[in-house]
């Protein structure tokens, strides 16, 4: 497990009250939305916030938003390509 | 215009949510200046996936809900009201130390949405997917009785068969160091149970969500029949509270008043003059060593009034004095907030 990737769990955890589930319990390659972890809207928000607010990266478009925000992989794949990680 | 109430649910400083809704054991707090609901296991009623991102109030609201259409069985009311004083006060202050902090960017979107005063009702409907009616009251002290009233009209025209009721209010340690500064607190801790000798200025602050399943008809479970909510803004002085409480008792005296009594000299002088004449003879009862004080502290009452006539039971933690043995028929809530918000609820046995 890579280290951005662990610490971009427990952010989410913390960041979504998802005081039920443990980092482990999250698969980084599963979809974050409806059939993975079964967020929503306004947890693509707060995740939107996370980014910036922790790394200092803003998702431009939806289309982005979308592929960026679809696990925690595509998070942290985000943060390293903009060499934040 | 009349109702049934078919089911209460009651989450306050007291065991009325587990425990029975009647005080049997009184829990008592010693050296405090605001009392804080004792709260269920959440997970029982809520899926924690679902309340994650609720506040305090809002799971405190949700359950009460839960559990009270569950008494009354029933799955879809007819519409769901709420009334609350100041609403969601923790996702609000959260809103706005973060406007603060984060100098006006980067807002987190849920404690915004969600420190709305309407957003215990909406979160009710869509847990039950319930599109019915649904409305909140943010009136102060009279949120409560604006909610019932607005649920007595939809029953009385016949727009809904039962109705969901509710209010809710919460304390935060920012509303209460705010409204400290006001002066509404006492300066000395206490304990509760003594609040109705506890003379000097102020009262001890509370919170607690209740919720009524209203209905035009009666059922084998029903508590108690909601007559008349009637309510004063700003009396001129004691006569006209005096007159006003005369039009509410209409002809027969209740058997039985709930005062709200809550320790502070200045104010308590209204109920004090009330016993002496309007209220002579009557029985009374008092609430607020149990709940505290908030701006939905009427709601306590009510339920205590509700369970008392289906109980036939006065708990004695809520005696001023001496009892019949006999539990009368009619109980008049009877409460102001610092003299200006007075709300009068009579409920008869059914």
């Amino acid at each position: 497990m890579e280290q951005l990737e662990q610490k971009l769990k427990e952010e989410i955890i913390t960041a979504l009250n998802l005081s039920e589930m443990k980092p482990d319990n999250i698969d980084v390659n599963a979809p974050l939305f409806v059939d993975g972890l079964g967020l929503d809207s306004i947890d693509a928000l707060e995740l939107t916030v996370l980014l910036e607010k922790k790394y200092g990266l803003r998702i431009q478009t939806s289309e982005e938003g979308k592929k960026v925000l679809y696990s925690v992989k595509s998070m942290a794949e985000f943060i390293r390509s903009n060499n934040k990680g | 215009m009349e109702a049934y109430i078919n089911g209460i649910s009651a989450i306050s400083p007291q065991n009325t949510f587990s425990g029975g809704l009647l005080p049997i054991e009184p829990v008592g707090y010693s050296g405090i200046r605001s009392l804080k609901c004792i709260e269920p296991k959440y997970s029982d009623f809520i899926d924690p996936m679902v309340s994650r991102r609720m506040s305090r109030i809002i799971r405190m609201g949700v359950c009460a809900a839960l559990k009270c259409l569950s008494e009354a069985g029933i799955r879809n009311p007819g519409a769901i009201i709420t009334g609350t004083g100041l609403g969601c006060v923790e996702d609000t202050g959260k809103f706005l130390n973060s406007v603060y902090e984060n100098e006006e960017k980067l807002l987190n979107p849920t404690p915004f949405i969600q420190s709305t005063h309407n957003t215990v009702a909406a979160s009710i409907a869509l847990l039950l997917k319930c599109n019915n009616y649904n409305s909140t009251y943010g009136h102060r002290a009279f949120s409560l009785e604006s909610a019932l009233i607005d649920g007595l009209m939809l029953l009385n025209e016949g727009s809904a068969e039962n109705v969901l009721v509710g209010a809710l209010d919460e304390m935060t340690p920012e509303l209460f160091s705010i409204t400290d500064r006001l002066g509404f607190w006492k300066r000395q801790a206490i304990d509760n149970l003594t609040l109705g000798n506890s003379g000097g200025r102020g009262t001890i602050a509370g919170e607690g969500a209740a919720f009524f399943m209203l209905a035009g008809s009666r059922t084998e479970t029903s508590y108690a029949k909601i007559c008349s909510i009637r309510m004063l803004y700003r009396p001129s002085g004691i006569d006209e509270t005096k007159s006003w409480i005369r039009e509410v008792t209409g002809n027969g005296n209740p058997g039985l008043v709930i005062l709200g009594i809550n320790g502070d000299e200045k104010t308590d002088t209204v109920y004090e003059q009330l016993i002496e004449e309007a209220f002579a003879g009557i029985p009374a009862l008092y609430y607020k060593h149990l709940c505290g004080e908030y701006d939905t502290s009427a709601a306590f009452a009510l339920a205590m009034a509700a369970g008392i006539l289906r109980e036939k039971r006065i708990p004695e933690i809520m005696k001023t004095g001496r009892f019949p043995d006999v539990v009368p028929s009619r109980i008049l809530v009877y409460n102001h907030l610092r003299n200006t918000d007075h709300s009068a609820i009579l409920v008869e046995s059914c």
